[in-house]
């Protein structure tokens, strides 16, 4: 256990925490984007910015990837912590104007409106999908693409693959923006990602006919289980 | 002193607008290169103006597109506002800015510079924050003209500390980065732009990016050379092989002899350029050092025979068995119709000790170490003293051990510090029982009967510093000792053979090596170029390849049009390099982050075997290790006077 102040209250944490975890066992609302409880932090959107004075100098740091440490005194909205965030959520806001979250985000700064106009994008590269698919589902289906020396790349993008993806709809759950669609019409489930569409077979129930899960997500959970295949013929509904 | 209109450089602010004159002391910016002078300048380190006509809006605007290429999209803050300032400084010099443009402008460069997540795009900003707060007359103006603005030319540079320091110029922060996601195949291709052995020097290489690695001044440098080997073994585990553009052999034909790492590099490069290359050696495997130098438990011989073997699939005429000098002469390549000849032929030529010894049980560190590596029978015995404190001394010591040798001492003449051995190399050496006498030097060798039984060692003192920089070992009169051995190695370094150009009209150096123009690697010949070990005496692997590609390109240029020129681009390449070594970065501060360590072989599993001592990383703890890099781009905008 280690004691830290974050906004003149003291606080216990863990030794592997963040400052975010802190902040949350402490009651102290942090706001954030591209953090989730289960999965890696990487500091991608710039939201959960503090204030830390770890040798009496003042710094800027994201909350949900900075390490506590004994003593640390953190601020979560002093001037320079305001003005920080303000402006990533202006950027966000500008790049994707009509996410409920980050209106959400932008009406509790006083955001009315950016300074700025940005090529819009449903996708705002917080690597939540990218995460998900690797760290939960452990497939590899989706790529961060970046920009970068001598790169062929216009934008940095966020790439699905066909041939890996199993059509579970993790990635879709939680994107923030809702770049990531998924719909099931009859028996085909189609995902809508920033690189484009991707179609799966649903899988029928025996007992109520009903199209329940896609057929090749099944498949990968009977062989990473090694489970009977007869095992998904009927929908969890229809299971006793 | 130089003198400057303004400067920023270092946050140091200097304003002579007004007419005086102070000029900047220690402004560490030559501001001439190469007879042209430098108008003005621009990088992460702020912006110097010597020449008040150059408009530093549209510089900041040039620079800035450069800085949007490299904003990597991993943070929003340094890629989106990247993106917005670089689209007002467009708006402004297109004669649409409007006054509230400068605040704006001012506003999302601190922003981005208090909240990005790695070094680039906060860093990056630097530059035009103070175009911003010492030119805004400038940006008033041309706001209120409402005119546009023609752009102008300028030579721009990226680079990076660790790329700075690697002899090849290696993308350390791109790779590193497309392993964070996980994308070795790009990964290794970006790696082979600049270095055809990324498995050899994943394991091999002494990394000198490691050494001026910016997080090491926080924690840990990055461990760059395991990461390269992640994406090379991705690649070999997968069994796939790179992908080569087609390309046809339609041009001139090129001689390299010698068959290691620098000549392989410059017949690897030359090859997909065109050239039909035929390579000789005088060994019966390709390789040159690295496959006789290295041991194979620091580089298992199928990593480096893949390697080879990929360059050899490029279409390349492999002739080994063949020395040149001896079984083809020089004036017969010629006559041959070859066009250009490399002489890469190495340092294999161990220095002689000095001391006088009779009997056997004395060989030479090279020659041990080629003997082992190319599976011949050698006499293992009880104890040996290996002299020398360097790699080759080293893998010997090593290599003893594997052999069986129960008692192996190294015997160095200066202490612990000035070793030119890799520290990881000497701490596993210690740790699998090496002995390192320091401060001790061979002054006669003792035998009986004809065999080595002992040594006569003096104890040394350090003095004064030498030419290399490191202090002068100095023998303590009447410190003499023996230690009892039955072998003893020296590996005290090596010289090249250079029979195959005595008596030719080819100079050589007072040092024994081939006598080159360093810009060009041309000998007096200008169609005889050498570079490598033969060119310097023994250097690193790294080495070796970065004068591959710089002889391909030479070559190529030879051939081309009959002579070499350096293009502006090195010229300027020469100029920044002090600069662009620089570590300096703006204090944001970043949380410490234990470096990822690769799981090595315990003790027992090791010493009795030539199985690799170290493994490779894992993928995840690759990623996290990748995760750890500040991406440390430096763009550099140069506005020159080369055109008048």
């Amino acid at each position: 256990m280690v004691k830290l102040t974050i906004d003149d209250k003291v606080v216990k944490a863990e030794e592997d925490w963040t400052i975010l975890d802190a902040a949350i066992q402490a009651g102290i609302h942090i706001p954030t984007l591209c953090a989730h409880e289960s999965l890696s932090r990487v500091g991608a959107c710039r939201v959960c910015v503090v204030e830390i004075k770890p040798n009496g100098e003042s710094n800027l740091t994201t909350a949900c990837n900075y390490p506590v440490e004994a003593g640390l005194e953190v601020r979560t909205n002093s001037g320079k912590v305001m003005e920080a965030r303000r402006l990533a959520v202006e950027l966000l806001l500008a790049q994707r104007p009509h996410s409920a979250k980050i209106q959400k985000l932008a009406r509790k700064l006083g955001i009315e409106e950016p300074s700025f106009t940005l090529k819009e994008s449903e996708c705002i590269l917080c690597e939540l999908c990218v995460r998900a698919c690797r760290e939960i589902v452990g497939v590899e289906a989706i790529t961060f693409i970046a920009q970068g020396k001598d790169r062929d790349v216009d934008e940095a993008t966020v790439v699905h693959s066909l041939e890996e993806c199993i059509g579970c709809d993790s990635c879709a759950y939680v994107c923030p923006t809702e770049a990531i669609t998924v719909d099931d019409v009859d028996d085909t489930r189609t995902i809508s990602t920033p690189s484009g569409q991707l179609e799966f077979k649903l899988k029928k129930c025996k007992v109520c006919g009903k199209y329940w899960a896609p057929e090749k997500q099944l498949e990968y959970i009977i062989e990473k289980w090694k489970l009977e295949p007869e095992i998904f013929d009927t929908c969890p509904d229809c299971r006793d | 002193m130089n003198k400057v209109v303004f400067s920023s450089w270092g946050g140091r602010v200097v304003d002579n607008r007004l007419g005086t004159d102070t000029g900047v002391e220690n402004l560490e910016l030559p501001l001439e290169y190469d007879g042209h002078r430098v108008r003005a300048f621009m990088s992460w380190q702020g912006l110097v103006v010597v020449d008040d006509k150059v408009n530093v809006v549209d510089m900041a605007h040039s620079y800035l597109k450069e800085v949007q290429k490299l904003s990597c999209g991993e943070c929003s803050v340094g890629y989106l506002g990247v993106r917005v300032m670089l689209d007002i400084l467009t708006k402004i010099l297109s004669g649409k800015g409007v006054e509230k443009d400068i605040d704006l402008l001012r506003w999302l460069g601190t922003g981005i510079k208090a909240n990005t997540k790695c070094d680039f795009c906060s860093l990056s900003v630097t530059p035009i924050l103070d175009t911003l707060n010492h030119y805004d007359g400038e940006y008033t103006k041309l706001i209120a003209s409402k005119r546009a603005v023609p752009e102008s030319v300028y030579i721009t540079r990226v680079t990076a500390p660790c790329m700075e320091m690697c002899p090849a110029h290696q993308d350390a922060p791109g790779y590193i980065e497309l392993i964070r996601n996980h994308r070795y195949e790009e990964a290794l291709e970006l790696i082979r732009g600049t270095n055809c052995f990324p498995g050899m020097t994943g394991r091999a290489c002494v990394a000198f990016c490691e050494t001026n690695c910016v997080r090491s001044d926080i924690d840990n440098p990055i461990a760059v050379r395991a990461l390269k080997r992640v994406a090379a073994d991705y690649e070999m585990t997968s069994g796939s092989e790179p992908e080569f553009e087609e390309r046809k052999a339609t041009g001139a034909k090129v001689a390299v002899i010698g068959a290691g790492p620098a000549g392989l590099t410059a017949s690897y490069r030359l090859v997909l350029m065109g050239y039909k290359v035929t390579i000789y050696d005088e060994r019966a495997s390709a390789g040159g050092m690295a496959l006789v130098g290295i041991p194979s438990f620091r580089l298992p011989r199928d990593v480096l025979e893949r390697e080879v073997d990929i360059i050899k699939k490029l279409g390349i005429e492999v002739k080994l068995n063949t020395r040149v000098g001896k079984d083809i002469t020089l004036e017969q390549l010629s006559s041959q119709g070859f066009k250009a000849i490399f002489i890469a032929i190495g340092a294999h030529m161990g220095r002689e000790l000095g001391i006088e010894v009779e009997g056997r049980g004395m060989i030479d560190g090279v020659e041990f170490l080629h003997d082992v590596n190319m599976g011949k029978e050698v006499t293992v015995k009880n104890r040996v003293i290996i002299v020398g404190g360097g790699n080759v001394a080293i893998d010997c010591a090593r290599t003893c051990l594997r052999l069986g040798f129960k008692d192996v001492t190294i015997v160095y003449r200066r202490s612990r510090v000035e070793m030119p051995a890799r520290t990881e190399e000497i701490e596993a050496a210690e740790q699998e029982g090496v002995k390192i006498t320091f401060l001790a030097a061979p002054v006669r060798a003792l035998t009986e009967g004809g065999e080595v039984t002992g040594v006569e060692c003096i104890r040394m003192e350090l003095g004064e510093p030498d030419a290399s920089g490191r202090r002068r070992p100095i023998p303590v009169k009447g410190s003499e000792f023996i230690i009892e051995t039955d072998v003893v190695i020296p590996a005290i370094g090596e010289k090249p053979d250079l029979s195959l150009i005595e008596g030719k009209p080819i100079n050589i150096t007072k040092q024994g090596t081939v006598a080159i123009d360093p810009s060009s690697c041309q000998t007096n010949q200008p169609e005889v170029f050498a570079g490598g070990d033969c060119v310097t005496g023994p250097a690193t692997l790294i080495e070796a390849i970065a004068v591959g590609n710089r002889v391909a390109r030479s070559i190529d240029q030879f051939l081309q049009s009959g002579k070499v020129t350096s293009p502006i681009e090195y010229m300027v390449e020469n100029w920044l390099h002090d600069v662009a070594l620089n570590r300096q970065r703006d204090g944001n501060i970043v949380a410490k982050q234990p470096r990822q360590t690769a799981e090595q072989l315990s003790i027992p599993d090791r010493v009795l075997n030539f199985n690799e001592v170290e493994q490779s990383l894992t993928y995840e703890a690759a990623a996290k290790e990748a995760e750890r890099c500040l991406r440390c781009y430096r763009v550099m905008l140069l506005a020159t006077a080369s055109e008048e």
